[in-house]
């Protein structure tokens, strides 16, 4: 085998992988907007995605090692002191960046970007050296410690479209790849060439009873995350680490007078 | 497992690194035109997604009535998310509700009958037929009723609504006893009480929060806890964000941030107790600054005068100018709505508040109009939901009766008074003159550990049934409940076990009752509802199958329809401030105690879910226990830091619980979410945390019947211990990341 022309193959992929707008080429470029303004902080989205993709109950022993698992979570920031104190909610999830600092780190290819412009996980080349949770600078990708069962009969509700992850293996966000899978498929049977803008619904969005989400194709330019990603109040968090995010979030806004 | 040192290990996983890379070079070199390996997360080609089944349902996890869809997969539920059709969920569900299937796949669920054989009290059941244990029940009840004792025979139930509430109703009184009661201790008593004095009407209103311009919120967390929490936030995304140009703004009133007050955009801390105070000092500013000009101005004018800022600034802590701007933008507001709820209508002085909070809406002239109150005149169904709510008075009256022997049978259905109240109440104690309690649960908490005998329930995605939304959202809507899986276990719904019990006891009964099931008592009923609203346009089996698979009827459009517009003369003349009465002086006590709902566990309900119990607490990010809360000023003066144990003690008793300090908390009140601390209620919920209820003193507001569970005095005593409060936060400042948002506002 010749390593060295093949790793220069990588090396030029991972290099056009950078290049701005190389998603755009493809069919999809899945976004997601949250609207900060409309954001409770209620935790809806949280036990939806716990549902949706089978994420383990780690037990109280578990989370008091910081072991526990949620591909999505409220992150809370307060501001000032007490009377004038505030408090910030905002969802942080899987960025699926573009230029993702998770994909570079892995020794083994385990995470990579698809067509879609998703970063994806695979499980099963995962080895478990943890390097990808390393550099994420959103901290979102979560190591299974261990393999988690569920009290009988609690494992009647998994998911059958989702894997269940074991002991070693990094998980996180997957926009739900399971639902849009179904809505290509929908869409194939249908001989649509496209999926519709609203035909894929991640947990998270489905659940939000301020629909503060929106999900779907940004390179759609009638799409309505592309029309929400125009807001003037949207920013992508940590901007300045050029990891081109594929969600934006919306600012909240602050009442007149 | 063999021991395997680190140093093997490494050497196990470099050699299992270079495999993979040597892996994906092979199958790259050999083909070329294949975009990398396809990765297991994205399922292989040839693997096709099972197909799902949808069920609509309700939720019961709260007294909302949300409709559910829940997905089917082989039998089994996967999925519970709103029902997009239904008008009070529109699709959309909480954390709780989505948690329901932690309810239905429980491990801790009853799954027979069970008998203490005797002894009652030591957490010893065995199991016993359905035939023995109804049989052994309904000739006890048809004895009694034979002996024209039925009145001995008592029935308490948690919310109940729909035709199981008739059916009980029902039940009770072919029996010859009118004490059927329900008590749900998050049920707003003192606000429909307030309701009834303002309005003339015995039922909680609908609040449009969807197009109000300003909310103002008198303690009521109606994002999190309060009465509708996913239709109060539909309404919240809306007002926000739904109306181009036209964003409303919310105020909230409440001595610790609840959900409600993170999302507002002014949180005012006013005195514990005063919030109804601050209300009459807004109303004061109204008539005096004229804002109002209805023909009753001088009634108003009068009956407020009392309440001047200076007067009013000096009783609650805000101060004149900001009591000014809030009544300035309360005036001007095209839609302006208040509300309340939570610890301003938990005090001595509930109504009083609730009143005051009413007047203001008056004042706003906000009554039958889109962005303010508007009243249910068409309920589907005639049954008006909530009127057997027992309230505190009602329990005493009960735990009176059974002290004195009164009781012979007491039914006890999805309702936890030994948990969700003081221990001042003598519940427990009481059940000791109790010959025999029955409980029809699906799990064994505090008060069915307590029954001689467990008719074990299906859970509400097991059952038949149908719910009225109290309040309603405007509109006649009713919704109809039914099992989404097959029965799990050897459980009956509890509308069958009451008709079998209906069977056992015989005598006119059956007759009156004969029904087999729920199921067909639940259709009986819709088609003479059916029958009754004359629609003749489609027959009932098409009509029944359609509302079936919609799991809702409803008849929008109603809304703009008469709408009552009550006379400002009853809150005029219900305006009165006795201040909140707190147990305990405050020499001896000098903090006050704020208990608050859990936005996960809510009264201590959802304790027994491990996702609401693994779920953050939503201002704090605590999961797995109690905590009491602390401002960081009140901390520092009594040299308390986080994780101290403390030993929080009022009037009526003591709990040991970790201290958390907390930024958005009024200085002088210590606060403890009400939802741990259970004896009992399987292994998520047993033995965690405290109990705030421990410390409550029992006070009654008595206007309302209603417990006054935020008006006691507590001091803290910091033990010296030290325990770990399990929580997801890290660092919770942003320290000048902008992470949520550029400093350089665009907006």
């Amino acid at each position: 085998m010749k390593w060295g022309n093949d790793l220069s193959t990588f090396v030029e992929k991972f290099r056009q992988y950078l290049k701005p707008g190389y998603y755009d080429e493809f069919d999809y470029h899945w976004t997601m907007t949250i609207d900060l303004d409309r954001c409770t902080g209620c935790e809806a989205c949280v036990v939806a995605c716990q549902a949706e993709n089978n994420l383990p109950i780690v037990g109280e022993k578990r989370y008091a090692q910081n072991r526990e698992i949620k591909w999505i979570r409220i992150e809370r920031y307060w501001e000032g002191e007490y009377p004038d104190v505030k408090m910030g909610f905002i969802p942080m999830l899987c960025q699926h960046c573009d230029a993702a600092p998770c994909e570079i780190a892995c020794p083994v290819f385990a995470t990579y970007h698809n067509q879609d412009g998703l970063n994806t996980q695979i499980y099963n080349r995962c080895i478990g050296t943890r390097t990808c949770a390393v550099y994420c600078p959103y901290e979102v990708r979560y190591f299974n410690w261990f393999t988690y069962t569920w009290d009988e009969p609690l494992e009647q509700q998994l998911n059958p479209d989702v894997t269940v992850r074991e002991k070693g293996v990094m998980e996180k966000c997957t926009f739900c790849i399971q639902r849009i899978r179904l809505a290509k498929d929908n869409a194939k049977d249908d001989d649509r060439r496209r999926v519709r803008d609203g035909e894929v619904v991640p947990a998270c969005v489905q659940s939000c009873p301020t629909e503060a989400m929106a999900f779907g194709d940004s390179n759609d330019p009638e799409a309505k995350v592309s029309k929400m990603m125009k807001d003037p109040r949207g920013y992508t968090v940590l901007e300045e680490l050029n990891t081109t995010p594929s969600i934006v979030y919306l600012k909240k806004a602050h009442a007149e007078s | 497992m063999s021991k395997i040192s680190r140093r093997d290990l490494l050497q196990y996983i470099g050699a299992g690194g270079i495999g993979a890379v040597g892996g994906v070079l092979y199958s790259e070199s050999i083909e070329r035109d294949v975009e990398l390996l396809i990765p297991q997360v994205v399922p292989p080609e040839d693997y096709s997604p099972g197909i799902a089944t949808w069920y609509n349902t309700v939720c019961n996890q709260c007294s909302a009535g949300c409709g559910i869809s829940v997905r089917i997969r082989e039998g089994k539920a996967k999925k519970i998310e709103g029902n997009p059709v239904h008008p009070v969920s529109q699709g959309r569900l909480c954390a709780r509700g989505q948690s329901g299937l932690n309810v239905l796949y429980n491990p801790d669920r009853i799954r027979e009958p069970l008998t203490n054989a005797g002894q009652r009290g030591t957490g010893n059941f065995y199991p016993i037929s359905w035939d023995e244990v109804l049989t052994t029940i309904g000739s006890r009840i048809g004895r009694l009723k034979i002996e024209n004792n039925a009145s001995r025979v008592r029935l308490l139930t948690g919310r109940v609504r729909g035709h199981l509430d008739e059916l009980f109703a029902q039940f009770m009184g072919l029996l010859g006893s009118d004490h059927y009661q329900q008590y749900d201790f998050t049920y707003p008593s003192a606000l429909k009480a307030a309701n009834k004095i303002s309005f003339g009407i015995d039922q909680l209103p609908y609040y449009d929060i969807k197009n109000a311009d300003l909310l103002l919120s008198f303690g009521a967390d109606y994002l999190g806890t309060w009465i509708s929490p996913v239709h109060h936030s539909l309404a919240y995304g809306h007002m926000r964000q739904g109306r181009a140009g036209r964003r409303g703004k919310t105020v909230q009133v409440e001595p610790r941030m609840s959900l409600s007050g993170a999302a507002a955009d002014e949180w005012v801390a006013a005195r514990p107790g005063t919030e109804g105070l601050l209300a009459l000092g807004i109303a004061h500013i109204l008539v005096s600054d004229g804002h109002y000009n209805g023909s009753d101005r001088d009634q108003w004018s009068d009956v407020l005068q009392a309440y001047s800022p200076s007067a009013v600034s000096a009783e609650t802590d805000i101060s004149e100018g900001n009591i000014r701007q809030l009544a300035r933008e309360f005036g001007t507001s095209k839609a302006a709505l208040a509300i309340a709820g939570g610890a301003t209508t938990a005090g001595t002085n509930a109504v009083a508040s609730a009143v005051a909070v009413n007047a203001l809406n008056h004042l706003a002239g906000n009554l039958g109009q889109p962005g303010g109150i508007i009243f249910n005149s068409d309920q589907a169904f005639s049954a008006t939901p909530g009127t057997r709510q027992a309230g505190m008075q009602g329990i005493l009256d009960l735990v009176e009766a059974m002290e004195a022997g009164e009781v012979d049978v007491l039914l006890v259905h999805d309702s936890n008074p030994i948990f969700s109240l003081p221990d001042g109440v003598g519940f427990r104690q009481a059940l000791d003159k109790v010959p025999l309690i029955v409980a029809l649960s699906s799990f064994r908490d505090e008060t069915t550990e307590q029954a001689d005998l467990i008719l074990p329930t299906n859970t509400y995605l097991e059952s038949w049934g149908d719910d009225v939304p109290d309040p309603g959202v405007g509109f006649p809507v009713a919704s109809i409940s039914q099992p989404v899986v097959t029965t799990l276990y050897d459980t009956l719904p509890v509308g069958d076990i009451m008709l079998s019990l209906v069977r056992q006891i015989g005598g006119e009964l059956p007759m009156a009752m004969p029904w087999r099931t729920m199921e067909e008592f639940v259709k009986e009923r819709w088609r003479e509802e059916y029958e009754k609203r004359g629609s003749a346009d489609q027959d009932f089996e098409a009509f029944w199958q359609a509302a079936l698979e919609a799991g809702v009827w409803g008849q929008p459009g109603v809304m703009t329809g008469d709408q009552i517009v009550p006379s400002g003369a009853s809150t005029i003349a219900a305006i009165t401030n006795p201040a909140s009465q707190f147990a305990g002086s405050e020499t001896d006590y000098p903090l006050v105690l704020h208990p608050y709902l859990s936005a996960s566990l809510l009264d201590g309900r959802g304790a027994n879910l491990p996702w609401l119990q693994e779920l953050p607490d939503p201002l704090t990010s605590v999961v797995y226990g109690s905590w009491a809360e602390l401002n960081p000023a009140t901390a520092e003066d009594l040299g308390i830091r986080e994780g101290d144990v403390l030993e929080v003690e009022t009037p009526a008793g003591s709990v040991s619980v970790p201290a958390l300090i907390f930024p958005a908390l009024r200085p002088g009140v210590v606060a403890m979410p009400i939802g741990q601390g259970h004896t009992a209620y399987g292994r998520y919920a047993r033995n965690r945390g405290a109990n705030p209820m421990d410390l409550v003193s029992m006070q009654i507001d008595d206007r309302s019947g209603d417990l006054a569970w935020a008006a006691t005095r507590a001091r803290v005593r910091n033990t010296g211990e030290r325990l770990q409060i399990i929580k997801t936060d890290g660092v919770t400042r942003t320290l000048g990341r902008q992470i949520l948002g550029p400093k350089n506002d665009h907006a």
